[in-house]
């Protein structure tokens, strides 16, 4: 079998350990309802993989203005769709959490009314992408748009949230510096993003080689 | 940089020129917020929302009107020179950087004039008290200069794509509703005469518009040139 076998295999393998660990290896929290605490394991990662695939999509997008490589361009668009999705995850899970924990599945707090914002400026970069035709300038065009869009991200996931009262659980990166998790916690935790940034690199290696085949295909129709 | 500045100011007035004499976007701004504020004035009007609620909400009704009407009218700037097939000899009368700039003062004067009227009339006809007026007017003038900084940008971009209109509206949008928070806060907290809300509005819409300003400035040669 080939590295590149194996690797999915031992990735699915230890995302399954991760599921696993969520239930069994660890404790549910003190001071949440039921097991919702377990969430953490699930809810957390997808947040971090969204700022790191939007964070990939806007150096992706400086190399491109930079080189001017058709590859770089399609990096940026499978990062950036990959980021809105985990993005979307991110806001399902907070969103389920927040029905068990206060009832509702949503009130407009301040860490879901940013990560709403952000879903749509991404939203925004996809609708941007489609409404150009030419291929350059919609890398470019796109490429402008995904520097933009960035800027605003440390503004809406890690300012504002910390800025307004919200009922959003203590986070990570705390302003005491401190890691308030059990040792399990922890463990599990950084296992899950270990296992989920495996995930994300998966789908964007994947989704970087079907979107080149498919320009290729495009330009070989022109060709003709 | 004083040639710099000149060739600004006359892409600035270029177009305020052009535009006196079409209106087109000074029709679209101004009749759209009038519109608009006639229908919120008859249906809401100054005694229909109760006392606690008035900062707020009036607060939630004048920016929604000004954001709208900005959206209808601000991506004139560069949508026309692609109609009118100006757009290739403006590239070479002018640096990229003279021509963002000269741009941006068009559609602050446009953003500023569409205040200077819709403003004081809202407030007579909502009855829409100020106690922090100063204040009021500062949140005023940022919350305009950061929306003009953004559509400029935006603006930019779309004239180069198809479907112009729309794109704008969905583009715009997402990147201005932090804004548009920020200054329902301020305006509110002038409105009642909480300083500190005022504050913290001013600083956040500061740098908001400061690094808006310079990532446009960075990335607008991009946009022009391509």
């Amino acid at each position: 079998m080939r590295v590149a076998d194996i690797s999915k295999i031992g990735l699915l393998v230890w995302l399954a350990a991760v599921i696993v660990a969520a239930f069994f290896y660890v404790h549910a929290a003190e001071g949440f309802i039921g097991e919702s605490s377990r969430i953490v394991f699930f809810h957390v990662p997808m947040a971090w993989i969204a700022v790191l695939a939007f964070l990939v999509s806007c150096v992706t997008s400086v190399m491109y203005l930079r080189r001017r490589d058709p590859r770089d361009d399609i990096r940026a668009s499978v990062s950036a769709g990959l980021g809105l999705l985990f993005a979307f995850l991110a806001t399902t899970t907070g969103a389920v959490f927040a029905k068990i924990m206060w009832g509702a599945y949503w009130n407009w707090d301040p860490r879901q009314t940013s990560i709403t914002i952000l879903l749509l400026i991404y939203a925004a970069y996809l609708a941007l992408r489609g409404a150009v035709d030419d291929p350059e300038r919609r890398a470019s065009l796109s490429a402008v748009y995904a520097i933009l869009a960035f800027v605003t991200v440390p503004f809406l996931v890690f300012v504002v949230p910390r800025i307004y009262w919200s009922l959003h659980p203590d986070t990570i990166i705390n302003t005491r510096g401190t890691n308030e998790f059990d040792s399990r916690y922890t463990q599990v935790l950084l296992a899950s993003v270990l296992g989920f940034t495996g995930l994300y690199v998966w789908l964007y290696t994947i989704g970087c080689r079907i979107e080149a085949i498919r320009q290729r295909r495009r330009q070989e129709v022109l060709d003709v | 940089m004083w040639r710099w500045l000149s060739e600004a100011l006359a892409v600035a007035a270029k177009d305020l020129r052009t535009e006196f004499r079409t209106r087109v976007a000074l029709n679209s701004l101004g009749l759209f917020a009038l519109t608009v504020l006639a229908a919120v004035s008859y249906t809401v009007g100054p005694y229909r929302i109760s006392a606690e609620d008035r900062p707020f909400l009036l607060a939630v009704l004048l920016w929604i009107i000004v954001f709208f009407a900005a959206l209808a009218g601000l991506d004139r700037s560069f949508v026309k020179e692609e109609e009118s097939h100006t757009a290739p000899l403006l590239r070479l009368a002018a640096s990229p950087h003279a021509v963002w700039f000269g741009k941006l003062i068009y559609n602050l004067c446009l953003i500023y004039a569409l205040m200077a009227i819709l403003v004081p009339l809202y407030c007579i006809l909502m009855g829409y008290k100020i106690v922090l007026l100063q204040s009021f007017v500062i949140t005023l003038v940022l919350g305009g200069y950061t929306l003009a900084v953004v559509t400029t940008i935006i603006a930019a971009i779309i004239a180069r794509a198809m479907t112009r209109g729309a794109l704008f509206s969905v583009l715009s949008l997402p990147l201005l509703l932090p804004l548009m928070i920020f200054l329902i806060q301020g305006t509110t907290g002038a409105s009642e005469g909480t300083t500190e809300t005022v504050t913290n509005t001013v600083r956040a819409v500061l740098s908001m518009g400061g690094i808006m300003t310079i990532v446009s400035a960075v990335l607008f040669p991009v946009v022009w040139n391509d």
